[in-house]
């Protein structure tokens, strides 16, 4: 091994060199330069692995010969290593990414840069107190070198600025090590932890001091300006050393100070911690400065170190691991953004859409972005989910509730910089220059993420290899993204095809309930990829995005643990995200749907820690749970819901639905919302309705589904877009299937398992019929079609069906719900919740005869009078769809029987009987089979009859027709499309008053103002962040005194 | 295969009879509202004519398949709920397939018909057909709200969806006819009623004054035909049905006859007497105290 004193010494070496080598060409000086902190990388590396493979111990290095106090000592533990392997790797990159920068700022900036690196190293490394002072001092005027060399006005007021706020920051630190020096007799780290200074009211004071001082240097919220203007102004590359490099060196002083200071402060720590990370992050939702974000951010997530560190004594064995993960992701992606900005040189958020034109950079960006939220498979988020584990554990509610929000206030406007990325307006931007160099480091550190993803998750031992095979899969289909879209197609319907051969036939052996909604996950995304087939050229993007989300879909079935099943949900969330955004206009939706659906997971997060405390990580276990079971099955319930878009929580779906691609509508309706309706499945069969607090919730979700029903269906009635009509069609069938399960009974529960699958196909032919209708006719608008039975009669016959299933008329399927729904809700007792939703079924035949009359029936348009039938690629899947609801319809009780004696296992009382196609119950019965050929015969007579009689009727066109003696002037006139409800509108139209969109944009527009608000502190006057500072050390003083 | 056959036979039969007894019913009920208005109006076999003119005639045109297909729907939607419903209580024929399903299935055949015959008219083209059917469906979706609230009550009451049973119940004397057991329900079920056979208050729908017959619009000949067929059933089973929910079902024709012509100018007799509704103003007025009676029924039996 060599020693870590070789660090310094090449370092040290290196810049005083360099110094002699005035005239020296450029490109020889910076050569060494990389050589030279390449060498240091290498040092600490080695010894990270030698820590890691066990063959080296913690090792202190003596300085001078003399053994400390008398000299500085340097140690070399694991966490050493690691740091400085961090700080080391960076400044290789980083001197990579500033190659050019570097060498345009001269030989100082390359001796400035080296120097730098250096203290950062030996403020790591050092166990003496003074020594750290002064390389503190060394990193700090080193980091002010380098902004101010850039010589801009802004970099160097700011640059000012920083070096104020540092001198005062440095010298409280300096008072701090004096006075402990008087109290404890030594400088040496190990001799004033021993030596119990905190006794003494001095010594107390003395610790304080020099606690605050390395807090302040970590940018606590709200006395943080100075370092704001800092990372807003520097070059990025500089701005990315001070965030992953000072930063990280700075946390690691915290971490290794921290015994020294009584035990009680350690919440005060926590408290700073907590403030700041919630703080930084509400102010940067205001934010629309790339870099200036980027620092909030920064501030934010060693705010959350720092809590981390403050809460050690709740996390046990597991601190270690949270605080590298979180620190990990923090690094890679704080450095890498930062290194993306510089490629952007834009400055405002918005025009990021740049990225757009290089999609490794989007990959890049979207990688970090993630990382930092701690998304997976990123190390961040198993730190998180650790995190929360533990917090619970501990009974720190209040702390998970923190962390919670900090972390969803982060992802507003990180996911609002995304969708500008992914959707902003990128016309009239200027050309993207990317150079070589800059280009290296992000993607180097996007794969350490990933690869570091893999290896936090072998490390708490949940995440396996096999949980990785359809990352690995989608990986590979992300490198085939040159090839053109229906090579790719292939592909991943083979990979869905594996997926069902591999695990449907076990399910369907062992588990019903999961064997059903693989099935429609599986075959939903087989047919909805077929539809994929109509689109040309490359269609980069969707093939990853779609197979995240159905990797993650898979994974939430097969998932045996909590931690399992949240990271296959948030899998799923993610990629569902990048399929609704791919829409023309869904920025805004994409936006609103990832908010919605992060809030949820954040509360069954919060959830699966409270049971992970009591019954441990298994999925099974839910049903052990004894305390809070209430408060638990509550907050899995909301988190589900927000899938399933319950109203109150369905603002984000008719955007996201309506505006999606053809293809992705289906996917996004028909498949995507039932992860949802299983998570709750999930919670309701594991944690079963028996108790008093669970039935009173299940209550409550029973009128919200009757009300989301009605709701959903009246707003459906009403929309002019056809496929926003369809979006709020899902929101009232999933009302119904809320409804079904809430009964928790076992009709109800038939009912709903009805629901789900018949949901799933007629949602899936609809969406995907009137997809490719839009696609034909160029609108959404219905009032803009009409008559195009004449030109698509295959896709009018599908939609028909679909409407008739959806209806629930007899003979198709639908009515087997509804006939379920009278028998479980009169045997229930829900009488009132299930008269709305009989009243919202019959609401239903609005919007459903609304879409078939505007959209097939009627005067067709001029301009659609060469219209195609919609594309065979859509046909073959809807046609697939259509037969199975008709064999669905005819033999119900293939399906029915088998889930009934599943559910006996729940509910023994059995009150439905099956005799072949016959169900009864104690109310009524009702044959599937025979009223499906009763109505046949029926009509298939009264048909011919009538072709009989009137066989030879002429033909005539739509426009052919009695108009009291007037002659119609154009289709447009004729067709009676828009505003069709218009009296029913009159009448009830009030329910549909955007109320609850209102309530959301309210509270949105609270937390901007009150960030806008808090946001005014920062003055941007050096004076004014000076007496931040101060301010901040009283108000902290009185507070621990 | 006797068996299905004779069934098929007796089935038919009974079409027969419930057909011409609604072309009857219909008939005299359009001669009192004539002499209300102090007409004397149609010769009593004035809707043979119109079905045999209308079957006879000789041109006809068609808008396409779904416009060919409304009126079998249509009709299918009248003879379906006949097929569904048992007639006359005690008589193994005249149930017809009601074993096939109960209560609930006959509530939502209704729709079989309306959808199908709104599809068709709306392939028809006519803005008028549309805009019937637009009034036509909104105002069934709460007319259909205190009859759905008189049915919970019912089978809270009888504690069975089975309309066999049901009428069974109220077998052995007038007092146990629903309407006395459960008048709330009854009262409940007969406003329904007057949205659902759509007679003024609630006639918007077909206002010839305004949107020329609505719906049926474009058709004529036996499209017409077909549609009149059905109206004529259809009457009848609607009355049907309620007679067997709340009246007491019947066991014989001529109680049948009696209860059915009863029940359903009920409907006719406040149609006389009453101005036509705005659509806003039915759909509003079920809200209002028919659902509130609606209301009461089913607390009544919590």
């Amino acid at each position: 091994m060599v020693g870590p004193i070789y660090i310094i010494a090449i370092a040290l070496g290196l810049a005083f060199l360099l110094g002699f080598f005035k005239k020296l060409n450029a490109n020889i000086a910076q050569t060494f330069m990389m050589a030279g902190v390449g060498a240091m990388s290498f040092i600490s590396v080695q010894w990270l692995f030698g820590h890691l493979a066990g063959m080296v111990t913690e090792t202190v290095t003596y300085t001078a010969g003399f053994k400390p106090p008398f000299s500085i000592s340097l140690q070399m533990g694991a966490m050493e290593a690691g740091v400085t392997s961090m700080i080391n790797i960076f400044g290789f990159l980083g001197g990579v990414y500033l190659w050019r920068k570097l060498k345009e700022m001269g030989l100082n900036a390359i001796i400035i840069y080296m120097v730098t690196l250096m203290g950062l190293n030996v403020i790591v490394l050092t166990r003496d107190l003074f020594n750290l002072f002064v390389f503190l001092e060394v990193s700090t005027i080193g980091i002010v070198g380098l902004i101010l060399l850039e010589r801009g006005v802004n970099t160097i007021s700011s640059g000012f600025k920083y070096l104020v706020a540092g001198g005062v920051i440095s010298s409280f630190m300096l008072i701090g090590t004096i006075m402990i020096y008087k109290y404890a007799g030594s400088l040496y780290i190990n001799d004033i932890i021993t030596s119990n200074i905190a006794a003494t009211k001095g010594g107390m004071v003395a610790l304080f001091l020099l606690l605050i001082a390395v807090i302040l240097e970590l940018k606590p919220f709200p006395a943080n300006g100075w370092a704001l203007d800092v990372y807003e102004s520097a070059n990025s590359g500089i701005s990315a050393f001070l965030s992953a490099g000072f930063a990280t060196a700075m946390l690691f002083v915290l971490y290794k100070l921290m015994p020294m200071f009584p035990i009680e402060w350690q919440a005060m720590v926590a408290v700073v911690g907590g403030i700041t990370f919630i703080g930084a992050n509400l102010l940067g939702i205001r934010q629309k400065n790339a870099q200036r974000l980027l620092g909030y951010s920064s501030a934010g997530q060693m705010g959350l170190l720092t809590a981390v560190i403050g809460l050690s004594s709740y996390l046990n064995e597991q601190f270690i691991f949270i605080l590298v993960t979180i620190l990990l992701g923090h690094y890679l992606a704080k450095a890498g953004l930062f290194w993306l900005a510089g490629i952007v040189k834009e400055k405002e958020i918005n025009s990021w859409s740049l990225l757009r034109r290089e999609p490794l950079l989007v990959v890049l960006f979207g990688v970090f972005i993630l990382t930092l939220l701690g998304m997976p498979p990123f190390p961040s988020f198993f730190g998180k989910w650790e995190l929360i584990m533990k917090l619970a554990a501990g009974g720190q509610t209040t702390w998970i509730l923190a962390i919670l929000i900090g972390s969803f206030l982060e992802a507003v406007y990180l996911f609002k910089w995304f969708g500008y990325v992914l959707k902003g307006e990128n016309e009239g931007l200027p050309v993207l220059q990317i150079k070589p160099e800059k280009i290296i480091s992000p993607v180097v550190f996007a794969t350490v993420s990933v690869m570091a993803g893999y290896y936090a998750g072998s490390l708490l031992g949940e995440t396996n290899f096999a949980f990785y095979i359809p990352l690995m899969f989608i990986a590979a289909i992300g490198l085939l993204e040159f090839l053109p879209a229906f090579v790719k197609n292939t592909f991943a319907i083979a990979g869905m095809g594996y997926l069902a051969y591999t695990t449907l036939p076990g399910l369907f052996e062992t588990d019903l309930l999961r064997f059903i909604f693989m099935g429609i996950f599986i075959l939903g995304g087989i047919l909805t990829l077929f539809a994929g087939y109509y689109y040309k050229g490359k269609r980069q993007g969707f093939y990853p995005s779609a197979l995240i989300m159905f990797a993650g879909l898979a994974g939430i079935i097969q998932a045996e643990t909590l931690l399992q099943f949240f990271f296959s949900w948030e899998l799923m969330t993610i990629g569902s995200y990048f399929l609704i955004i791919r829409g023309k206009r869904s920025m805004t939706h994409g936006f609103s749907y990832m908010l919605f659906s992060l809030a949820g997971a954040y509360a069954i997060l919060a959830a699966f820690g409270m049971v992970d405390a009591q019954v441990g990580n298994m999925l099974s276990a839910l049903g052990g749970v004894t305390s809070h079971a209430t408060l638990i099955f509550a907050l899995l319930a909301i988190g589900f819901m927000t899938k399933t878009a319950t109203l109150g929580l369905h603002i984000w779906l008719p955007g996201a639905h309506a505006e999606a691609e053809s293809d992705v509508s289906p996917m996004v309706s028909a498949i995507l919302l039932k992860a949802g309706v299983f998570g709750l499945l999930l919670t309701f069969f594991g944690m079963g309705a028996e108790s008093a607090g669970n039935s009173s919730i299940l209550y409550v979700l029973g009128w919200l589904g009757a009300i989301t029903a009605l709701v959903g269906n009246l707003a459906a009635s009403f929309q002019e877009d056809a496929k926003r009509l369809l979006a709020y069609s899902s929101i009232g069938q999933l009302g119904y299937i809320l409804f079904a399960y809430a009964m928790a009974t076992q009709l109800g529960w038939i009912g709903g398992f009805l629901y789900v699958i018949n949901h799933f196909a007629f949602k899936a032919i609809l969406f995907l019929t009137i997809g490719a209708v839009v696609l034909r006719v160029k609108t959404h608008n219905m009032y803009e079609m009409g008559g195009l039975i004449k030109r698509m009669p295959l896709a009018f016959i599908a939609a028909l069906i679909g409407i008739i299933a959806l209806s629930g008329v007899p003979p198709l399927s639908g009515f087997a719900g509804k006939w379920f729904f009278y028998n479980a809700v009169i045997l229930k007792g829900w009488y009132f919740q299930g008269a709305v939703v009989f009243f919202a079924g019959v609401i239903a035949f609005l919007y459903s005869y609304r879409i078939l009359q505007t959209v097939f029936l009627g005067q067709l348009k001029d301009e659609h009078r060469h219209v195609k039938e919609i594309p065979l690629t859509f046909l073959i899947p809807i046609y697939i769809l259509v037969i199975g609801i008709m064999i669905f319809s005819m033999y119900t009780h293939w399906v029915l029987e088998p889930i009934t004696q599943y559910l006996t296992a729940y509910f023994p009382s059995d009150p439905v009987h099956w005799d072949g196609a016959a169900a009864t119950t104690s109310l009524g019965y009702w044959n599937g089979t025979w009223v499906m050929y009763i109505i046949g015969i029926m009509f298939v007579l009264i048909l011919g009859w009538l072709l009989w009689l009137n066989a030879k009727a002429t033909k005539v066109k739509q426009f052919n027709m009695v108009f009291s003696g007037e002659r119609p002037f154009t289709p447009e006139t004729t067709h009676m499309a828009h505003n069709m409800y218009a009296g029913y509108n009159k009448a009830l139209g009030f329910i549909t008053a955007p109320g609850i969109t209102t309530f959301w944009n309210k509270v949105a527009e609270f937390v901007t103002d009150a960030a806008g608000f808090i946001r005014r502190i920062y003055t941007g006057n050096g004076q004014t962040y000076a007496f931040h500072i101060v301010a901040y050390i009283v108000i902290i003083y009185f507070m621990i005194f | 295969m006797n068996d299905i056959i004779i069934k098929l036979l007796w089935t038919l039969l009974g079409l027969f009879i419930v057909l011409n007894w609604g072309m009857l019913m219909g008939a005299s009920m359009r001669k009192i509202v004539a002499r209300v208005a102090h007409r004397r109006g149609i010769p009593i076999y004035q809707p043979w004519l119109d079905l045999i003119k209308l079957y006879a005639k000789r041109t006809s045109i068609s808008h396409g398949v779904m416009f060919y297909l409304g009126p079998v729907f249509r009709l299918g939607g009248g003879v379906g709920i006949f097929l569904f419903l048992p007639l006359i209580y005690g008589s193994e024929y005249w149930s017809n397939f009601s074993w096939a399903g109960d209560l609930v299935l006959i509530l939502y055949f209704q729709f079989f018909g309306m959808l199908g015959m709104a599809l068709g008219a709306g392939e028809g083209g006519h803005p008028n057909s549309v805009i019937g059917i637009t009034r036509g469906l909104s105002q069934f979706t709460t007319v259909e709200i205190p009859l759905t609230l008189a049915v919970i009550s019912l089978a809270l009451q009888y504690n069975t969806l089975s309309i066999t049973e049901i009428v069974a119940a109220q077998q052995g004397g007038v007092q146990n006819w629903t309407l006395f057991t459960n008048p709330v329900a009854t009262v409940a079920g007969m406003l329904s009623l007057l949205g659902a056979l759509r007679h003024a208050p609630f006639n918007l729908v077909k206002a010839p004054n305004e949107v020329p017959i609505g719906p049926p619009t474009e058709y004529h000949s036996a499209f017409l035909g077909v549609l009149r067929t059905n109206g004529a059933v259809l009457h009848v089973v609607e009355a049907a049905l309620f007679m067997n929910l709340f009246f007491g079902g019947a066991t014989n024709w001529a109680e049948f006859i009696i209860k059915t012509f009863l029940i359903y100018f009920w409907s006719v007799f406040v149609g006389v007497v009453h101005p036509r509704f705005r659509i806003e103003q039915s759909v509003v007025w079920f809200l209002k105290i028919p659902l509130a009676i609606g209301v009461l029924a089913v607390i009544l039996y919590i």
